[in-house]
């Protein structure tokens, strides 16, 4: 049986998540700014965020704009995709560890990492429907 | 606004940010439950938003400090992702609360609910880490069937730990209103979730506070894609605030293995006390409808730095009478 490191395979995960998501979110901030906006929204408007009538929130940018707003060099989806990533790396350590425990063929820690993963999921494309 | 102001505007929230992650990892409660109170009050940023921004941020210090404990072996991968059930549970509540909070408009119940949690985290905070390993307690039912057992390597006392967890059941309904209080202020609850551990489940405290932070990830990535859809994040105010946190959650760990003095974190803490009131005292502005600048403001400063210097003195002679009777 090959003998794999969970540990080092879960540090591993969160790691590079962060890493990858602080830099979307840093190349997001200097586009945003060297544009003068971004998603169509001036600067002053995105920059103002003391007001929330009068501002760009999260609702606005679907997840569904994120590959086209990143093509197109959108600073904001740029921000939106390192912050999705930050949500995506717990999800990634969950399906990892889901793996090691039907690996090692221990059904309880399967269950309790599926029912977890499932509360995830939820949250991120089920109860998002019901809301806003 | 011109570019120049909001650059610096942007630059004040990623400092804001920095201090709220190096206070909050010297003292072990987390970024979050110093970001939020500092924007709000000090930022004057509505607390939809800062919630909004500090659990997203938190995700990021999670990850980033978990990945060096996971790698360690202390934390408990196996027994954090078994707790999850509930904290995950509870953040679902956690959030859709905070949804129909906004709705009803009692947003000042908020500020309220955040001061009091603030200063209650402060007493198991403080308490902490006197004690390195728990008082032996007898394997129960729940050790045998959820295989609560595990072993680390302890660099302090210099010998491999053997350790096992009791009451996975207390740990759980803990954990729950953990992920409940993470959903509806946007922190990381880390405090609660070491009281789950220790109190509950008779942990070791570097086993606890491991776990703990590579658990709140995953509960705030739960509360964090609800706020997402219902609006609570400003991109570019989370973007500020996860850089700053980030690096002052790195820097805190940093500096945190180098503070020998122990005096030193009694001023942390009181900044924390100052922040909790101060956030009581806002909320009830708030619910006077009163204005939440000028005078008011200032008063309500000069009140909460009286009224938290009391209670931490309280705090700290308690501590030490506990300790000449120890």
């Amino acid at each position: 049986m090959p003998k794999f490191d969970q540990n080092a395979i879960t540090s591993m995960i969160l790691s590079s998540g962060v890493i990858l998501s602080l830099s979307l979110i840093i190349i997001g901030v200097a586009l945003v700014f060297i544009r003068g906006g971004g998603d169509g929204v001036p600067l002053s408007e995105i920059a103002n965020y003391h007001n929330p009538g009068d501002t760009i929130t999260s609702v606005s940018l679907l997840p569904a704009n994120f590959i086209g707003g990143l093509i197109a060099g959108d600073g904001l989806y740029y921000i939106s995709v390192g912050l999705w990533v930050l949500i995506f790396t717990p999800v990634t350590v969950l399906i990892d560890a889901l793996v090691t425990f039907g690996h090692e063929r221990n059904k309880l820690y399967t269950l309790l990492d599926a029912i977890v993963l499932f509360n995830l999921l939820l949250a991120i494309f089920v109860i998002p429907r019901f809301i806003g | 606004m011109d570019p120049a102001s909001i650059l610096l505007s942007f630059i004040s929230v990623v400092i804001a940010g920095f201090i709220a992650g190096l206070l909050g990892s010297l003292t072990g409660l987390g970024g979050g439950t110093v970001l939020v109170p500092v924007l709000t009050l000090f930022l004057g940023i509505p607390i939809v938003f800062a919630t909004g921004a500090s659990l997203i941020s938190t995700i990021a210090t999670s990850a980033g400090s978990a990945s060096g404990y996971t790698k360690s072996k202390i934390a408990n991968i196996r027994i954090a992702i078994g707790l999850e059930v509930a904290t995950t549970t509870g953040a679902i509540v956690g959030s859709l609360t905070l949804i129909a909070v906004y709705k009803t408009g009692f947003i000042w119940i908020i500020y309220v609910i955040f001061g009091l949690v603030l200063l209650i985290s402060l007493v198991p905070t403080i308490n902490r880490a006197r004690f390195e390993l728990p008082k032996a307690m007898k394997p129960d039912w729940t050790t045998r069937i959820f295989n609560l057992y595990g072993s680390y390597y302890d660099q302090r006392l210099k010998k491999q730990v053997d350790y096992h967890a009791v009451r996975w059941w207390l740990g759980e309904i803990v954990m729950f209103f953990a992920g409940f209080i993470s959903g509806l202020l946007g922190i990381g609850s880390g405090a609660l979730k070491v009281l789950g551990m220790d109190w509950a489940m008779n942990l070791p405290m570097k086993v606890t506070t491991t776990s703990s932070n590579f658990m709140i990830g995953i509960t705030a990535a739960t509360g964090s894609s609800i706020y997402w859809f219902a609006g609570y994040i400003q991109p570019f105010l989370a973007a500020a605030t996860a850089v700053g946190v980030l690096a002052g959650a790195f820097l805190g760990s940093k500096i945190l293995v180098k503070i020998t003095n122990v005096r030193i974190r009694w001023i942390f803490f009181w900044v924390l006390a100052f922040l909790g009131v101060d956030m009581i005292f806002s909320g009830a502005v708030r619910e006077q409808n009163l204005p939440t600048t000028g005078t008011i403001s200032y008063i309500g400063f000069a009140i909460s730095i009286l009224i938290s210097i009391v209670l931490l003195l309280l705090l700290y002679l308690k501590v030490r009478r506990e300790k000449a009777n120890a």
